[in-house]
């Protein structure tokens, strides 16, 4: 005897799954800018923390902190976003000094890079202070938890 | 201080380079390294306490011979991997124009976990 099975609702969670797929990569790109803000904040205030002495050249096998000077460079240029690149549903950013671009010091021009390389990994005349990496750390959790609220917000809205 | 990155520094300065903690006064000549924690990275929190702290530091080594590189980061390397396990990671490779210095720079992560309070003898029982 022929059984006959019928499936209700099957094609309205095929065409929510097709609006899903093509919906995905926006709401990850909204989440992701979220999630970059936060971490360029959390880097910015940690660079507010960098402790400072003015300027003196550090004597033979001495190390010195950075100078007010320097700091105020890595303030004003401040962690950048990187443009986003999508690849299917993935998307990715970074944020960080890498094109931060040059500034004026001492008559000199210096890659702001180099500026927060030493601050932030030392070298062997300057004390490390590693701000990004505390940024990275503190501001992790809260830029992966307002990613999270973003898309479940709109995936909410997706499949109302 | 976590006991983990005590052990550390202690087996650090038992390396055949000399290490110091937070920096030096006046750094030795030739090959030498640095090590300190630097912030507190996480926690497992309950019963309104602090269970479990993670911390997070880095060992810096300034070398002047590239000849010398291979030995001096194994030497690093081998001491992290013993003490912290797999808990570390190299983060940075780089030259100093001006001293002529290579620099290393590896993070590390140790945990400080309190100590179990020791158990106080039932009412009553034989000691």
């Amino acid at each position: 005897m022929p059984y006959e099975v019928n499936v209700d609702g099957m094609r309205e969670v095929a065409e929510l799954l097709d609006k899903l797929d093509k919906e995905a990569p926006r709401v990850a790109a909204q989440a992701l800018y979220e999630g970059a803000g936060i971490m360029a904040d959390a880097v910015k205030s940690a660079a507010e923390g960098i402790r400072t002495a003015p300027f003196k050249y550090a004597a033979r096998g001495q190390t010195r902190p950075p100078s007010p000077e320097e700091k105020e460079i890595v303030l004003q240029a401040s962690a950048g976003i990187a443009r986003f690149e999508k690849n299917g549903v993935e998307v990715n950013t970074s944020v960080g000094f890498r094109n931060a671009g040059y500034a004026e010091l001492k008559g000199k021009t210096v890659p702001i890079p180099v500026i927060v390389n030493a601050i932030n990994s030392g070298t062997s005349f300057m004390s490390k202070q590693p701000f990004v990496r505390k940024a990275a750390s503190s501001g992790g959790k809260q830029a992966i938890a307002a990613m999270s609220k973003v898309m479940e917000a709109e995936f909410e809205a997706l499949t109302k | 201080m976590p006991s983990e990155y005590e052990a550390l520094v202690a087996a650090l300065k038992l390396t055949s380079i000399p290490f110091a903690e937070y920096g030096w006064k006046t750094r030795p000549e030739g090959a030498y390294g640095v090590v300190q924690l630097d912030f507190e990275s996480g926690s497992l929190d309950g019963d309104g306490t602090k269970l479990d702290r993670s911390w997070e530091g880095s060992v810096d080594l300034f070398y002047p011979k590239l000849s010398d590189r291979e030995d001096l980061i194994d030497e690093v390397e081998e001491t992290l991997e013993t003490v912290c396990g797999s808990s570390w990671y190299l983060n940075s490779t780089q030259y100093e124009t001006g001293t002529g210095l290579f620099h290393a720079e590896w993070v590390f992560q140790v945990m400080d976990t309190p100590e179990d309070e020791p158990e106080e003898p039932a009412a009553g029982s034989e000691t």
